[in-house]
């Protein structure tokens, strides 16, 4: 298997599950070592039933169970949910469909395709490594999703489940109608060349006129589906464009389509000449090749994520003081529920508990979590961190704050964006006017002299005009750009992104998570001695606060040492005694203070963190850009930000997603064409609003907001590249129509004097076509290497 | 009721059809050494009919084929499909039938070709009894394989599947066409395509047979066992896919460029070829899809000989694909019909694709039911080294003598005539090729020995395990898609539905268009054609008997160097009544369509007894049986019947003449020979009578070419 | 040389068959995952429980 998978290579002891470094002794062994418990046991389980193999296909293919915390699945057997959930149940089997993000290696598929040995109640798993999904068929009597979800959980595959698996219908990966169409189309087109060649090859029509005309009428019979089954779509397209009075790019198409077939079935019926089926043939299997090739899919990534994609199943419901697993749809205002630590709030509500620490980062991108006292009224898409609180709900799932954002009118109209391609729609107008002009001069030229040879000259023109080229240029190098810039992990939506890319005036950027760290660096103003960096680091490490678990990350290293009568005063900070000296950690003005036995001895304060190679990609860009940063959290050092942006009047701090999504639209209203860059879901207005919306990821697997783009932090460091590429790469276009026009050319030249015969037509329509394909995607790459993109970081989406 | 299901799979008859294939392996090369040799060597032939060149030589690729690849082809295939599949084949009994089947048909075919029972189709010389079980057999593995397929426990078809099941339905459609034949008696049938039509199908079936038996399951064989040996999945799987789907939908078109120059018409020959250029494209998809999935274990390779194997035969297959379209082009097939250059080309295939491909697999496969470990990696590398170098010492000889033979026959001196007027000339010449031909022959063939004796030693150092235990769940039974109604019949009888469409093939193919067939008044008759006399027939039948097709060709090309050495080129009309067509494809002797009426019968008498007494050098064999034995006319008025059954205009209650014809030409014939001072007892009675008959007609029906410029022609 | 309509109607029909197998290959979702099934048969089934 070409999995990438990091080993580390200091000369630590390696967890025989995980491959990490074991630090609790107790968990290391002679013969296996464990870094952590929820390892051994997987490993135990593993051994005993049986599927010790998992080991050997990879070294230590284990992700480290040292993150997972306890998840409930319960609420998985609720009929109505499980209902929404399975893919198929007749009541005894039953087939469902779990998405697992752990999925990275061979091994991962052995063990998840060898689960009947964990759950007899399993019958047959199949892995879809692409998709990181296991579609597994069980018997409904002997096990249930809850037993195997936590099955699943338990050796290390946490499904992610969320409330888009119950209320959106998963879209199969690649329209299988395209793969008949396909077959169908090479099926016909290679009888067509067989039918077709003995005439080019010295079938007379004289001699043997027995097959001439068979062959004929043979190559009519293929044309048939060849036209009304393959070809079907440009026609309607084209037909509904002119009923919409616009003609695009399918038009031309068409025209050439049907005036091949017309002209070949005459000359057939006729018997008067063998007709252009292959031609015909030809140029729909290379659209339709064209089609498949511009349809990259990056199975793990949804562009079209909204809330729900974040939201769980179901939240704990409080019923006369029983805690039930209930489905989210299902909770009313005036439920009161329970959210645990690292749990996401699923409704607007007041807090019935003391208190809580509420991360709003997904709503606001601030990531600092905030304090909220008892009865404070809390949003959906908090997370909370601590301990569990109660929350009565004022309101239900859809009707919360953050839901309303997704029902703004930018999320409706998103489909206006998916138009197809502008450029070839605007080339394809005025080639039909082109064409049309040219058909009919030939004719009118021609009519005088001799009636036969005008309508013969006048065909010929249509169908050696037909934008093969055009419709096909776009396509395959368009098509090829997305598979370039999938390899160095920037992933777009479809080809019309690119076209998009390239209008971009204005870029606008989110602070978090994109120019800065999603972390906020930790920063020591202060003197601490050893001893006293090992007894904070020992304290800090007791608490859940998050503040204190940034402490005790940030001093790492240092000893851990015993800790005496730790206290913990809420809101406020935590004390202990290690080593005699009593140690406080907690509020102060600065920031967080330290105090030994009282004195001060310093604080942690918070900056945040530029990305790597962030100011020369800001100073790039603002030559070619107007670029503006918009951001959720308030402003803390505007003179550093002023700095990177040029101007104070580019930075707008402090806002709301809804004004974000207002700030895109004024910059619209001002004739600009817009590329918002964020990530978190506050954004999510903006980056539908936006003309691009890209979303920066730490790992694609990572949920991101509805948006026409993903890029990983690793392909955002060379953004500039990416811009430049994108821009770039319409010039393989133009040169490709330049092409195209001389194809053309010498075409016409044969077809106005009606001298355009079925070879030239077989012989100069492939070519066309063949040289435009190999063009655009050798030119694709001949830019990207040109650039230096750097395309060498494949990913699993890659292997294939 | 979701219960884990444990099964066997059969390694019984792995191991059964491995044997086979490598003790067939041996035979069938040993006998490819002993023709070669007589090439050389022709007092090697012993004076003993069975094993002259001409019977020898269908054995050799009989075996090589049939024998050797084809229980190559059965043990992978069993191998492989249970376990792609998670079951145990459909039914043990037919897979032993299955097997001992094969292994008669072997055999009949071992004691029939020396015997000179043969249809004298290449590839397909089996006579009609051995042809009808050949069918049988085949159904049985077709049943077998699909039966297995209906009862998998895996859903998904790995891509090596859909080549076996190509393989099959290919095939048994080829068969079946290729060998409709009219019993005349137990060992003798007349095909009931005639001339032009029965070379047409001939090499329609001869191309096919080389694709689909010889190539589809062995690309099968490949993208199961190299990612198997190599341990890490193909390149691209997708890859393999559109590879499978596009060579399906060209390869069927190929087949005329066998046929190009002859009298076949023009557009049909060049469209063999253009399709045969078309194929470079999926052939090398497959190839480097194949080698690419090494990518990055090179370092392997090296000291793994079962990947150097695989790797090599993967190139051979490269190699040989595209040398083949090359040479399918026109001008380059002027050069290289009838000459060793198609030898040579076709033994980069079976030596270096077929060959190198099955070792491999063997290596792989054979300790792995034995539950053991390879005898020797040592002798497995010495192996291929030796296979590496017998194959090119095998190969280049052959390119160089096709070479060289074919310039010699097309040079011309500066007055215009043939610079080697006497055939025997370019034969002399390269004689030392077919010396080092029947060198890198043998040294190919002891590594294969070398190889039985270590898979002889592996195979005890272990113990077959006849069943090897598995277990997976049961396949998930449910309806899947909710598609259009056909759709779900189609799901529900994939195979039902393949099988069906064969036998719709058939059918619909015979009663469309098979009265046609029998009469066609497509090819240009010419009136001074006639029918052969029952003499003649006879003689014809027992050049087929002695394969004289193996070195003559009976289709002079509309080449300047061709008339001038031979004569008037061959025109199609007059094949007509040739059942079977005897055009040949192999040029070791010179052509032999205007032979008639060139020399005296005694000559033939004389070149029959002993050839060099007439051609000093000739490498031909002497047939002295043909002098001493009695002709066999107990089923000449059969044969006629059956003949006239096939439009053959013979006049109305013949056979109460024929046999008074018979003895009439035959004497004439005596008296000539008498004339020339040959004295022999019953001279009338004996075959060799009846071969001259059949000589001296040859191409005369339309005006031979006046003596004086045939005498320089040929030896 | 009718012969000819005899090869190219056998020749036609079974790619005809063939197309038909590609209709159930796709339809039945054979190829809906191009890259897992590559890794599968790489897997030893022997079983090692004992």
């Amino acid at each position: 298997m070409t999995v990438p998978y990091k080993i580390p290579n200091e000369p630590v002891v390696q967890c025989s599950h995980c491959g990490e470094a074991c630090e609790e002794p107790t968990l290391i062994g002679t013969e296996q070592s464990f870094c952590c418990q929820g390892c051994k046991l997987v490993y135990e389980l593993l051994q005993e039933n049986g599927l010790r193999n998992y080991y050997n296909i990879e070294q230590t293919p284990g992700l480290s169970l040292k993150a997972l915390k306890a998840e409930q699945y319960a609420y998985l057997d609720d009929p109505e949910v499980k209902r929404q959930f399975v893919d198929y149940t007749d009541g005894k089997v039953g087939r469902v469909r779990f998405l697992l993000p752990q999925i990275h290696c061979a091994s991962c598929i052995w063990l998840l395709e060898h689960l009947y040995q964990l759950d007899r109640g399993i019958q047959q798993s199949r892995v879809n490594f692409l998709k990181k999904e296991v579609h597994l068929s069980y018997s409904e009597s002997d096990t249930s999703l809850s037993k195997i979800a936590g099955l699943l959980h338990k050796i290390g595959y946490p499904p992610a489940i969320n409330l888009a698996d119950l209320n959106s219908e998963t879209p199969p990966t690649l329209s299988k109608s395209l793969y008949y169409k396909l077959g169908v189309t090479g099926f016909v087109f290679g009888n067509i060349m067989f039918m077709s060649f003995p005439e080019y090859l010295g079938l007379h029509r004289g001699e043997d006129a027995f097959y001439f005309h068979l062959f004929g009428y043979l190559n009519l019979l293929f044309g048939l589906p060849l036209v009304f089954y393959s070809g079907w779509d440009y026609l309607r397209s084209a037909y509904l464009g002119l009923r919409q009075g616009n003609l695009n790019i399918d038009l031309p198409i068409s025209i050439g389509i049907l005036s091949l077939f017309g002209r070949s079935a005459f000359e057939i019926l006729s018997q008067t000449g063998a007709g252009y089926m292959d031609s015909l043939g030809g140029l729909i299997f290379f659209l339709l090749v064209g089609k498949w090739f511009q349809q990259k899919t990056y199975h793990s990534i949804s562009f079209e994520r909204d809330y729900q994609s974040y939201f769980p199943i179901a939240a704990n419901r409080l019923e006369d003081n029983e805690e039930q697993a209930t489905s989210l749809n299902k909770l009313q205002a005036g439920d009161q529920i329970i959210v645990r630590n690292q749990e996401l709030i699923p409704a607007d509500g007041i807090l019935q508990s003391e208190k809580a620490y509420i991360d709003y980062s997904f709503v606001t991108g601030e990531s600092a979590p905030v304090k909220v006292e008892k009865g404070a009224l809390l949003y959906a898409g908090g997370r909370q961190t601590g301990a569990a609180i109660q929350i009565q709900l004022t309101k239900k799932v859809i009707q919360s704050y953050l839901v309303q954002l997704w029902n703004e009118h930018s999320f409706e109209q998103k489909t206006s964006k998916l138009a197809a391609s502008q450029l070839a729609n605007a080339v394809g107008k005025y080639f039909t006017i082109a064409i049309l002009l040219i058909s009919a001069a030939t004719l009118l030229y021609w009519l005088p002299i001799d009636t036969a040879k005008a309508i013969n000259a006048f065909s010929a023109v249509l169908i050696i005009a037909c934008p093969c080229a055009v419709a096909l240029s776009i396509p395959f190098t368009y098509g090829n750009v997305l598979r370039v810039l999938g390899r160095s992990q920037s992933y777009l939506k479809n080809t019309e992104v690119i076209e998009q890319v390239q209008r971009v005036t204005h870029i606008v950027f989110d602070k978090t998570g994109t120019l800065t760290e999603r972390q906020e660096q930790l920063v020591f103003e202060g003197q601490l001695s050893t001893e006293e960096k090992d007894a904070v680091y020992s304290l800090a490490c007791q608490s859940t606060h998050p503040r204190s678990q940034q402490i005790c990350e940030y001093l790492k290293g240092a000893v851990k040492l015993e800790v005496t009568d730790f206290e913990e005063i809420p809101g406020e900070g935590i004390g202990g005694t290690i080593g005699g000296q009593r140690i406080y950690i907690g509020k102060g003005a600065a920031g967080t203070e330290i105090l030994v036995d009282g004195l001060e001895k310093g604080y942690f304060g918070s900056k945040p963190q530029l990305r790597k190679g962030m100011k020369n990609t800001l100073h790039w860009l603002r030559q070619q850009f107007d670029i503006s940063l918009l951001s959720g959290d308030h402003n803390r050092r505007p003179a550093f930000f002023s700095a990177l942006f040029g101007g104070v009047e580019q930075l707008h701090f402090n806002h709301s997603p809804k004004e974000k999504l207002q700030y895109i639209e004024k910059l619209q209203q001002e004739g600009a064409v817009v590329m918002m860059v964020g990530d978190g879901l506050n954004d999510a207005g903006a980056l539908q609003q936006a003309n691009v919306g890209l979303v920066v990821t730490e790992e694609q697997n990572n949920f991101s907001p509805a948006c026409d783009g993903v890029l990983s932090t690793a392909s955002f460091q060379q953004f500039p590249n990416l811009i430049n590429y994108i821009r770039q790469s319409r010039w393989v276009i133009y040169i490709s129509y330049a092409f195209a026009l001389c194809y053309n050319i010498i075409g016409l030249s044969y077809a106005v004097q009606g001298l355009l015969s079925p070879v030239i037509a077989a012989i100069l329509m492939p070519l066309s076509s063949l040289s435009i394909v190999l063009l655009g995607i050798s030119g694709s790459w001949w830019l990207a290497r040109r650039l230096k993109l750097n395309t060498n970081q494949v990913v699993m989406n890659e292997i294939q | 009721m979701s219960k884990v299901e444990q099964f066997y799979y059969d390694n019984a008859i792995v191991r059964n059809f491995a044997y086979a294939t490598a003790i067939w392996g041996v035979v069938g090369m040993l006998a490819g050494l002993w023709a070669a040799l007589q090439l050389v060597f022709p007092a090697l032939n012993l004076d003993f009919a069975p094993t002259t060149f001409g019977r020898l030589r269908p054995l050799h690729t009989n075996a090589a084929i049939f024998a050797f690849v084809g229980n190559g082809i059965y043990m992978g295939v069993y191998h492989s499909l249970q376990r792609l599949l998670k079951t145990r084949m459909y039914s043990d009994a037919l897979s032993k039938f299955h097997f001992w089947g094969w292994q008669a048909i072997i055999v009949a075919a071992a004691i029939t070709l020396p015997l000179g029972i043969t249809s004298s189709h290449e590839y397909a010389e089996l006579e009609w009894p051995i042809d009808i079980a050949i069918a049988l057999v085949w159904v049985a593995f077709g049943i077998n394989m699909f039966g297995t397929i209906l009862k998998r426990r895996e859903t998904h078809l790995y891509v090596a599947i859909w080549f076996y099941i190509a393989t099959w339905v290919t095939v048994t459609v080829l068969h079946v066409v290729k060998n409709l034949e009219i019993p005349v008696h137990m060992w003798k049938s007349i095909p009931v395509f005639a001339g032009v039509q029965d070379a047409l199908v001939q090499w329609w079936y001869g191309h096919n047979a080389v694709a689909f038996f010889l190539t589809t399951p062995y690309l099968g064989l490949m993208y199961y066992y190299l990612p198997k040996a190599a341990n890490r999945p193909v390149y691209s799987y997708r890859l393999s896919i559109i590879h499978f789907w596009a060579l399906i939908f060209i390869y069927i078109w190929a087949g005329p460029h066998h046929l190009l120059y002859t009298s076949l018409p023009d557009w049909a020959q060049s469209l063999g070829m253009a399709f045969s250029l078309m194929l470079i494209a999926p052939s090398w998809g497959g190839m480097l899809n194949g080698l690419l999935t090494l990518r990055g274990a090179w370092d392997r390779v090296r000291n793994d000989p079962i990947l150097k194997f695989l790797v090599v035969a993967v190139t051979a297959y490269g190699m040989a694909t595209f040398e083949g379209p090359m040479m399918s082009i026109k001008s380059v097939n002027a050069i290289s019909h009838y000459t060793d250059w198609t030898i040579g080309h076709v033994h980069v295939g079976t030596l270096g694709w077929n060959g190198m491909m099955t070792f491999g697999v063997l290596y792989w496969l054979l300790p792995r039911i034995f539950n053991t470990k390879l005898y020797s990696v040592k002798l497995a590398n010495v192996h291929f080294w030796i296979a590496t170098l017998g194959t090119l010492f095998y190969v280049v000889p052959l390119y160089w003598g096709g070479w060289t033979q074919s310039l010699m026959w097309k040079e011309f001196t500066a007055d215009g005539f043939l610079k080697y007027g006497n055939f025997l000339e370019t034969v002399t010449q390269i004689i030392p090729m077919y010396a080092m031909r029947a060198l890198g022959g043998s040294i190919y063939l002891a590594g294969a020995i070398l190889m039985c004796y270590n898979l002889f030693k592996t195979v005890r150092q272990g113990n077959l395990v006849a069943n090897e235990m598995a277990e997976a769940p049961p396949r998930p039974v449910y309806a899947k898609h909710k598609g259009e109604h056909w759709h779900r019949w189609i799901e529900r009888r994939p195979i039902q539905l393949l099988v069906g469409a064969t036998i719709a093939i058939l059918i619909g193919g015979m009663v469309e268009i098979f009265p046609m067939m029998m009469v066609d008044e497509n090819v240009p008759k010419i009136t001074s054609v006639k029918p052969y006399t029952p003499l003649e027939l006879e003689g014809r039948d027992l050049y087929i008997r002695e394969g004289c097709i193996s070195c003559h060709s009976q289709m002079i090309r509309p080449f300047r160097s061709e008339t001038e050495r031979y004569g008037e080129y061959s025109k199609s009309g007059e094949f007509i009544y040739d059942r079977p067509f005897l055009w040949g494809s192999k040029r070791t002797g010179p052509d032999l369509h205007r032979l008639g009426g060139k020399y005296p019968d005694s000559w033939h008498y004389n070149h029959m007894l002993d050839p060099e007494s007439m051609s000093p050098g000739s490498i031909m064999p002497p047939y002295p049986w043909l002098i001493e034995n009695d002709l066999d006319t107990t089923y000449t008025a059969a044969k006629i019947k059956v003949l006239k059954m096939l439009n053959t205009p013979y006049p109305d209650n013949y056979n109460t003449r024929l046999y008074k014809e018979m003895r009439e030409q035959a004497s004439q014939i005596a008296a000539s020979l008498n004339g020339d001072g040959i004295e022999q007892e019953q001279l009338e009675r004996k075959e060799i009578v009846a071969l001259i008959a059949y000589l001296q007609r040859l191409g005369t029906d339309i005006k031979p070419k006046p003596r004086a410029e045939a005498e320089g022609s040929t030896n | 040389m009718k012969i000819i309509l005899l090869l190219i109607a056998i020749s036609m029909l079974v790619a005809l068959g063939f197309l038909v197998a590609f209709f159930w290959a796709v339809r039945s979702g054979q190829y809906e995952d191009e890259y897992t099934p590559s890794v599968r048969i790489l897997f030893d089934d022997k079983n090692e429980k004992s």
